[in-house]
């Protein structure tokens, strides 16, 4: 079993290492849209990844295409087996929960086998299920019919079954993919192969995979700009294809995979965001003392209501003006439908506030060395565009604000007014996956012989401790609850 | 025993009469005189009563007011002794639920039975019920505001007064449902026209009535309303309320626990009147942005409710709109001959092919609308010179996903333009789209706004955007065409309805209203494929995001100072405002609140905050009853949990916010 997981392993790591190889030989670091203009055709990849193959600009010979066709082949095989060791190891699971499973190489090899299972599952929904004679089985499960069904009627059922898994196989073969080079700490590369349906956060799960790091929640995918010098972190449930596919054909722009502290300040620290009395000193030093059950208390209130509370912010930044290299003062407010100024002469009452911009149409990004480049008076930039806007032009805003945490301020701001409540969602999700990552690495130390003895708090309590609802059981972790909440995470990310 | 009488007619006994008026208030009500003794019990002086007046009647819901004390004499074992009564009380033996005039927050009067006798709380939480909105505790009852002079008499017109007086509601569990309201509700038509009143939207009001209104003008305008709450752990006849008076019920506390659209239409209504009027009438601020998504809201809530959808829209998602068009697609070609063609059939999407006149502003550009053949397909606009060249190269193509599309359009100058703002790497590109007519314009801007998206034409709400279109331009030339400066009032509303509706009256003085039509049509956009609720909950979250959403203001002094200030209470915090600028001077959390502590004698609540922070003050706009009332009334909301579901922890409530003053 734990052998068969190994191979699994063994597989991926070398098929991703041919694909690197691929990928660099051919000297890009994406595949980039072949022309932004008639966008979907040139990305119909058909399943045998034939087409993938000619878009790799038909540098390529038939060796290539041998070689695509074997990995294609080994990956699909690859899948089956996992699925194949999640079935079982969910069978062997049950079999054995009641017993405490305690011996340590059982132990993690479950533990792995949910770890699979949370990746391999989705991949096995995302991909296409084998045509086989009986295709209601593989369709994800029906709902037990309420009644039993007349003949026609069932005939009828299998018909529409037939369609949907038909159709579903028309949609994949429309699945855009791209393949990745994804830049890592060390100044070393990784490529990987994303297909459309993939989120922010499952290309993060992906790469904790393959990097092994402690998969706390500061980690996040940055896209940077070198010719805007901008930058900024995806948020977990972009679509990343969906962004890259904005990027020109021969751009410079790199995806990084990091931490940041920033990410998730907000759910760490609320009251540096919602509690801040515009620099007044009193409020400095009572709020880093704030305790966790006030915090949690705080986040419940900003961000579980019927609607979340966007951070009252409210002050003087400097705003380049289009086109121009000088910089204006202005006063702006943060409202949940946008960003807004006092006009000249007017009070900032609502009903003055003229609006400067909402947030529907633009990201935001950190502006890097904008003093230099813009003459910005200071370097605490951040900067507002239409994702697809590439080059300079005057539709991108510049904003510069005093020093670094009124900065940081407004990036978090912005992103609580776009964003809203997945922001949230996508912590919680975050957490829960640092929690298992860390349980995880906890089952392979605990002692092998004092199973019962409760482990050492969780390293993932570390996060923990800004986590609002609890969810981190304080106990110690049993194999149980690890496989649960992979299960649940295969859900919530479906 | 009581009344033996000597022969002289002195009594023996140390009995006494005891004058008792029957009905309510009323000094020139009949009376009957008793002989009780200090150790009749209340119960026995009922019963006494009763047979006294010899008339057959259902007087179980009658008790004894005492009108010099205020109080009823409720406890039925208790002696006059007791309670202290003698010979010189005025007591009025009337019913104890009476009728009283309900103005909701949809402003539609409602007449109904509310108990005089029971604390306030409770007679809400009994209204509530009857009118089936959940949470009571987070409403309570208004005085209505006195009266100006009626001066208004030519007015004139008689408003329809809903009437739930003869509805009786059987106690226990919660109302069933029946017809798709509450059982009590489908007696009968009226009471079934009164429900949906209440769980109907209302139409936008009369715009020059909205101009009437009174508005706030300032700060301290907005305290004037928070003087009139009533109090909660008193009786409506303490309160010196009487049968027929007319009374507000709102949404007090800013506090909605877990609003349910299945399970509040009622509450969700109102809950969505109330911030419809609080916008209007300028009690909560907003900006002109802000204001127009409201107003595109409202039509829209409006044009739903109109007509008669209720339910929800089939709400599957538009990846599966596509799935279910092309499987029924699909199921037609599996039917005939071998499916050889399916995915062209999957692959065909709708385009549209025209001449349209294109204009791309430029900086120095004097070159003017040009006549160009302009194909729109998928989400590309590609545009040639003719259409013979339309198989070649277009001069331009651009893709407009995620593009801004800004309606230009003047019905009446028969102006149709769609003004394009497209991002391409480089930038974005502005290109303007000049229509013929209305139909045409229909269909391009419904394209654009779809393909803005990311959705085809294929899509399945691709007919109703268009509609949705047409109506909104059939609106501008009934609400603000001709030469009309002035706003024609319930003129208008024949065939659309009149914007002015929509907006606060600072808006009808700022725009036109064949300006101020396209701006709620460009809104309108974004929340034209909601479904009623919806867009009520958006409404409502859209309100709830406004900076001063949920704060009470009341005037007050603080110790120390010596001038008026604003307090404002939200559920959180408390905030001290200043009166002249409305800056925000301070803020105070409840959950770093020790205690607080009201001296009833000096008027004055004192506040102890963590970390010995201390605030006292007076107030002055409202009494420090209401001040009181409201902060323990939002400590108490926050106590609420999900698991105990719609329990009401009464005591704790009353002991919240309950006065020392003695009854």
């Amino acid at each position: 079993m734990g052998e068969s997981n190994d191979d699994i392993d063994q597989m991926f790591s070398t098929l991703l290492g041919e694909m690197d190889l691929l990928t660099q030989s051919l000297g890009v670091d994406t595949l980039p849209p072949p022309d932004p203009k008639p966008p979907t055709a040139e990305f119909n990849y058909s399943v045998g990844f034939k087409d993938l193959n000619e878009s790799l600009n038909a540098l390529e010979d038939q060796d290539l295409d041998a070689l695509m066709a074997d990995l294609v082949a080994d990956i699909s095989e690859a899948e089956q087996r996992t699925i194949q060791a999640q079935k079982e190891s969910s069978q062997r699971h049950q079999d054995s929960a009641a017993a405490e499973v305690s011996n340590y190489s059982g132990a993690a090899s479950l533990g792995y086998g949910a770890n699979v299972a949370a990746t391999g599952f989705s991949q096995y929904e995302d991909n296409l299920p084998p045509p086989s004679a009986d295709p209601v089985l593989d369709l994800p499960p029906p709902p037990p019919p309420p009644e039993p069904l007349s003949q026609e009627e069932r005939e009828a059922q299998a018909k529409a079954d037939k369609i949907k898994l038909a159709l579903e196989k028309l949609k994949e073969a429309k699945v855009k993919k791209l393949v990745v080079k994804v830049h890592m700490n060390d100044n070393s590369t990784k490529s990987l192969m994303v297909d459309e349906r993939q989120l922010a956060r499952d290309v993060l799960d992906n790469l904790f995979e393959k990097t092994h790091c402690d998969c706390n929640v500061d980690w996040c995918l940055y896209e940077i700009y070198p010719e805007l010098q901008i930058e900024r972190l995806f948020e977990d449930h972009e679509n990343v294809v969906e962004v890259l596919s904005d990027w020109t054909r021969d751009t410079e722009n790199k995806v990084l995979f990091l931490e940041k502290e920033e990410k998730y300040a907000v759910f760490k620290n609320p009251q540096n965001f919602y509690l801040d009395n515009k620099g007044k000193k009193e409020s400095k030093d009572s709020n880093d003392k704030m305790n966790a059950k006030n915090k949690e208390s705080l986040l419940e209130e900003s961000f579980c209501g019927t609607s979340i509370i966007v951070p009252e912010l409210e002050g003087a930044l400097y705003l380049k003006e289009d086109g121009k290299k000088s910089w204006k003062r202005r006063y702006f407010l943060l409202r949940a439908s946008g960003i807004y100024y006092v006009p000249k002469g007017k009070t900032k009452t609502s009903r003055d506030l003229a609006c400067f911009i909402q947030f529907e149409n633009v990201n935001i990004y950190y502006g890097i060395h904008c003093k230099m480049k813009y003459k910005a008076p200071t370097d605490y930039c951040f900067v507002l565009k239409h994702p697809q806007i590439q080059k300079e032009s005057q539709y991108i805003k510049y904003l510069c604000c005093d020093d670094a945490r009124t900065l940081n301020q407004w990036v978090m701001g912005i992103r609580i007014a776009k964003y809203g409540k997945t922001l949230y969602d996508n912590y919680q999700r975050a957490v829960a996956r640092a929690g298992l990552a860390s349980r995880w690495t906890n089952l392979g130390t605990v002692n092998p012989a004092t199973p019962d003895q409760p482990s050492t708090v969780p390293s993932g309590l570390k996060t923990g401790t800004a986590q609002p609802n609890g969810q981190i059981p304080q106990s110690a972790p049993s194999v149980k609850i690890v496989l649960e909440e992979a299960q649940r995470n295969v859900e919530t990310t479906k | 025993m009581a009344g033996m009488k000597t022969a002289t007619g002195d009594y023996i006994d140390s009995s006494w009469e005891l004058r008792v008026f029957v009905g309510e208030e009323d000094p020139e009500a009949e009376s009957v005189t008793l002989r009780v003794t200090g150790e009749s019990h209340i119960g026995g002086v009922l019963l006494k009563i009763v047979e006294e007046i010899n008339r057959k009647q259902d007087w179980s819901d009658h008790a004894i007011w005492w009108e010099q004390k205020r109080r009823w004499l409720l406890q039925t074992h208790w002696t006059l002794d007791k309670y202290g009564i003698l010979a010189d009380a005025r007591l009025f033996f009337g019913p104890q639920h009476r009728p009283v005039i309900l103005r909701l927050p949809n402003r539609r009067a409602l007449r109904l039975h509310a108990s005089f006798s029971k604390p306030l709380f409770q007679t809400v939480a009994a209204i509530c019920r009857l009118l089936s909105i959940r949470h009571p505790e987070e409403l309570s009852l208004l005085r209505a505001p006195e009266k100006k002079e009626k001066k208004k008499k030519e007015k004139g017109l008689e408003e329809e007064v809903f009437d739930l007086t003869k509805v009786v509601l059987a106690g226990g569990v919660a109302p069933t449902l029946f017809r798709g309201m509450p059982a009590h509700f489908s007696d009968s038509e009226q009471t079934e026209a009164c429900y949906r009143m209440l769980s109907r939207p209302q139409p936008p009001p009369d715009p020059l009535l909205l101009q009437r209104l009174p508005r706030p003008s300032s700060l301290s305008d907005k305290t004037q309303l928070h003087g009139r709450w009533l109090d909660s752990s008193r009786c409506l006849m303490q309160q010196g309320i009487s049968a027929g008076d007319t009374l507000w019920l709102r949404f007090k506390y800013y506090s909605f626990f877990d609003l349910d659209p299945k399970a509040d239409p009622v509450r969700l209504t109102q809950l969505y009147e109330q911030a419809r009027w609080d916008l209007l009438l300028e009690e909560i601020d907003c900006t002109e942005e802000e204001m127009m998504v409201f107003a595109a809201l409202q039509y829209h809530i409006n044009k739903l409710s109109q007509s008669g959808e209720v339910g929800e829209l089939p709400s599957a998602d538009q990846g599966l709109d596509d799935l279910d068009a092309a499987l029924s697609n699909l199921e037609v070609k599996l039917e005939g001959s071998a499916p050889t063609d399916v995915l062209d059939s999957l692959t065909t999407i709708p385009e549209l092919k025209d001449y349209l006149r294109i204009f791309r502003p430029r900086k120095l550009t004097l070159k003017g609308y040009r006549q160009h053949w302009v194909v729109f397909k998928e989400t590309t606009l590609s545009y040639y010179k003719s259409q013979d060249e339309a198989p070649g190269d277009p001069i331009q193509q651009l893709n407009l996903k995620g593009c801004e599309v800004v309606p230009d359009v003047n019905v009446s100058g028969q102006k149709f333009c769609i003004k394009l703002l497209v991002p391409s790497p480089e930038g974005m590109s502005e290109i303007y789209l000049r229509c013929q007519d209305e139909q045409q314009y229909a269909h391009w801007m419904a394209g654009c706004r779809l393909a803005s998206k990311g959705r085809t034409m294929a899509d399945s709400s691709y007919a109703s955007e268009v509609q949705a279109i047409l109506a909104f331009l059939s609106l501008q030339r009934a609400g603000g065409g001709g030469s009309g400066n002035q706003p024609q009032g319930s003129d208008a509303s024949a065939e659309g309805l009149n914007p002015y509706g929509l907006v606060a009256p600072r808006f009808q003085r700022k725009f036109k209203a064949k300006q101020l039509t396209p701006r709620i049509l460009e809104a309108h956009q974004n929340v034209a494929q909601l479904s009623l609720t919806e867009a009520l909950l958006r409404f409502i979250q859209a309100w709830q995001s406004l900076p001063d959403f949920g704060i009470s203001y009341v005037l007050v002094r603080f110790k120390g100072s010596r001038r008026d200030e604003i307090l404002g209470i939200a559920n959180n915090r408390l905030i001290r405002i200043d009166l002249a600028v409305g800056d925000v001077v301070k803020t105070w959390r409840f959950s770093n609140m020790r205690q607080w502590n009201v001296n009833w004698d000096i008027q004055q609540v004192a506040i102890e905050f963590d970390e010995h922070i201390n605030v006292a003050f007076s107030c002055v706009s409202a009494s420090c009853r209401i001040v009181h009332e409201y902060i323990g009334g939002y400590i108490f909301l926050s106590t609420r949990e999900r698991a105990r579901g719609e329990e009401l922890d009464e005591d704790l409530f009353l002991q919240l916010t309950g006065g020392h003053e003695a009854f």
